[in-house]
């Protein structure tokens, strides 16, 4: 070991895990986040502390580890796949976005339609049939569960 | 030692009266049937279920709310296993090992893993109550806040333990949950932190969106894209129950989970969840093959199930001998007592004797009926996961999305869920680990407050923390566990280093 033990530097400078890299730099920019945030909370003393030490304190370890995991993109290897799956990152959260838009307004049924139809863009759909068996079998068991069961006051119909 | 038996004697005298036994048996079951539902952990079943023991007599509601509270932590588990959901966060680490088993077709080992290990905690803590009940709640009273910024630690540090990858992104994990713990106002101050001036961020976050964000919507995007849209194939299912070999693996595990239980769960706070994720690193560390955890390891659902249940029952130790609630499901038992005109102290045992005994011999029977009542339960769970993931996704995200409203009934929460989900993925693509988020989340208030009380107390000098022998040990526990996690993993680089 000792014969091949070489400087790492000179190669150190090169990317090798962008998956770090990112992950270091989304841990930094929420430690600034949060240090921007808090920058006009009274931090007190260790004797007295106020509502912005803890805060703080927390942001500048993660910050520390923010930057170290920054340092480990350039030294250590790591899979480079960060390929992001568009279709159902997107379609799960616009599912939910929409469902929680549309239960105040329209009720619960429809807001489970909208939340199983644009959900099911995720995957692949289902056909018309045994979609609306879903719609009809999850509407009827959470009307019975949640309004009925346990008396939650849930708008059922628009 | 005889009076214990006497005393248990009475108690089993009044649990096993016929009305007792069905308003056990009659929480136990709507307990179940609540909390297997997402979003509906212990806390928010039995706040759900409270107006119903109204009209029972005192014992009867007590024993019945005990009933629903542990049908809710073993429904909870239920959920975490077949559709790695956790309603709590004592569940959370039921979710890794036991998701993972459910996937290879084991849900049926798992679920039996967790409800044998659970009946063992039950049965086992219920006797230390018993036994050593009253004294132990003194050494609730011996912790100050030294000591807990200690034992805090201790926990913080051996979460990091239990993530798989690098061990400065699981240190970041917890910090990040300890940043989130702080949204609201500050109970010292007033001061509003990261609100952005949205009312319903004053009060705080709540768990069960982050967790169901973090978990639910995050693995139900990765699965899809794992598989390209057609999900999870239900593997086919082996066998049901537990074979010898599962059994000769789980018990060690199960035995000191309930160790680690019973002790932590005594004291206020975090104190089942703490002990069963304390219960996972440990086990992951004392196993010869730890890179099996997470991956479907039966010793990482025994010894978390045992220790939360083990932790859950052992907190019923300060509420009833010393009127303190160490979470908020015990607050919520002190607000049923005292509506019955009862009030949790020390003189309950010798005023009303017949019915802390009996609240204590229920427990024995309750986990007893629990077993009785979900053992056969597990054959249509398990046909659960035969549902083809096309229907049961769906399925997932409704019971989610109102599990989340059900909360606060307002739609604020559901949108925090999907916000979480879209950033649990982001987590994943960047190798983070939720888990150690969680944690951070939990004990981010206490810490924080016990942290501050500690250096008023001490006028700044750290110097308290080593020089109290409670708190010291506990740093030097924290200390040890640090210098054994950062030495492999400090060599691991190197040698990565070095390779080039």
């Amino acid at each position: 070991m000792t014969h091949t033990l070489r400087s790492p530097r000179p190669a150190a400078f090169r990317l090798r895990s962008p998956q770090d890299l990112a992950a270091g730099l989304l841990l930094a920019a929420i430690a600034l986040g949060g240090l921007w945030l808090a920058r006009n909370w009274e931090a007190g003393s260790l004797a007295l502390m106020q509502a912005g030490f803890f805060p703080r304190l927390v942001c500048y370890f993660l910050l520390l580890s923010g930057l170290a995991t920054m340092f480990r993109a350039l030294t250590a290897d790591a899979p480079a796949a960060l390929a992001w799956a568009w279709r159902p990152s997107v379609a799960i959260t616009v599912a939910v976005v929409a469902f929680a838009a549309l239960l105040d307004k329209l009720g619960l049924v429809l807001a489970i339609l909208a939340l199983i139809g644009i959900g099911g863009l995720a995957g692949r759909p289902l056909r018309p049939g045994p979609f609306t068996a879903l719609w009809a079998t999850l509407a009827s068991a959470c009307v019975a569960i949640f309004s009925w069961g346990l008396g939650l006051p849930l708008q059922i119909w628009p | 030692m005889m009076d214990v038996f006497a005393n248990l004697w009475l108690g089993l005298g009044v649990s096993v009266e016929p009305m007792n036994l069905l308003y056990c048996f009659l929480g136990a079951l709507i307990g179940t049937l609540i909390g297997v539902l997402p979003g509906l952990g212990p806390t928010a079943t039995v706040a759900l279920l409270l107006p119903i023991t109204f009209y029972l007599p005192p014992v009867g509601a007590l024993i019945m709310l005990a009933g629903i509270f542990y049908g809710a932590q073993y429904g909870g588990s239920t959920t975490a296993i077949l559709v790695k959901l956790p309603g709590e966060s004592s569940s959370v680490m039921t979710c890794l090992d036991g998701n993972a088993m459910a996937r290879q077709g084991r849900g049926g080992v798992a679920l039996a893993t967790a409800a044998l290990a659970s009946l063992f905690a039950g049965i086992v803590t219920t006797l230390v109550i018993a036994v050593a009940g009253p004294p132990l709640a003194g050494v609730a009273l011996a912790f100050g806040p030294s000591e807990y910024v200690a034992l805090m630690l201790v926990g913080l540090i051996g979460a990091v333990i239990l993530a798989h990858g690098s061990v400065v992104k699981a240190v970041a994990m917890i910090l990040i949950g300890l940043l989130l713990s702080m949204v609201g106002t500050d109970v010292n101050s007033g001061q509003m932190r990261f609100t952005f001036d949205i009312p319903q961020l004053y009060d705080g976050l709540d768990f069960v969106p982050l967790a169901m964000g973090l978990f639910g919507l995050a693995d139900i995007i990765i699965n899809l894209e794992e598989t390209e849209g057609r999900g999870i194939e239900p593997s086919p299912i082996h066998r049901l129950w537990p074979s010898w070999q599962d059994f000769k693996d789980a018990w060690p595990a199960a035995v000191r989970g309930t160790a680690l239980g019973a002790f932590l769960g005594i004291l206020p706070g975090g104190g089942a969840t703490l002990s069963a994720f304390s219960s996972y690193a440990l086990e992951k560390k004392v196993a010869r093959d730890p890179s099996a955890f997470g991956k479907g390891a039966i010793q990482g659902v025994a010894g978390p199930e045992a220790a939360n249940n083990a932790g859950a029952q052992a907190s019923f130790i300060p509420m009833l001998s010393l009127g303190i609630p160490s979470n908020a499901v015990m607050a919520l038992m002190i607000g049923a007592m005292m509506i019955h005109g009862i009030t949790p102290g020390p003189q309950i045992m010798t005023k009303q004797p017949d019915l802390f005994w009996g609240m204590i011999a229920s427990m024995l029977v309750g986990n007893i009926m629990l077993v009785v009542l979900n053992l056969p339960l597990i054959g249509i769970w398990v046909r659960l996961l035969r549902v083809p993931y096309a229907y049961l996704f769906p399925a997932i995200l409704v019971f989610c999305c109102i599990g989340t409203y059900s909360l606060r009934n307002d739609v604020f929460d559901v949108v925090m869920m999907a916000g979480f989900g879209l950033f649990g993925y982001v987590l994943k693509k960047l190798d983070c680990e939720p888990a150690p988020l969680l944690l951070g989340f939990v004990l981010g208030p206490l810490l924080e407050e016990n942290l501050s009380r500690a250096m008023l107390l001490s006028h700044g000098d750290l110097g308290i923390f080593v020089s109290r022998p409670i708190s010291a040990g506990l740093m030097a526990v924290a200390a040890g566990l640090l210098a054994l996690i950062l030495l492999p993993a400090f060599r691991r680089q190197r040698e990565v280093a070095f390779k080039e």
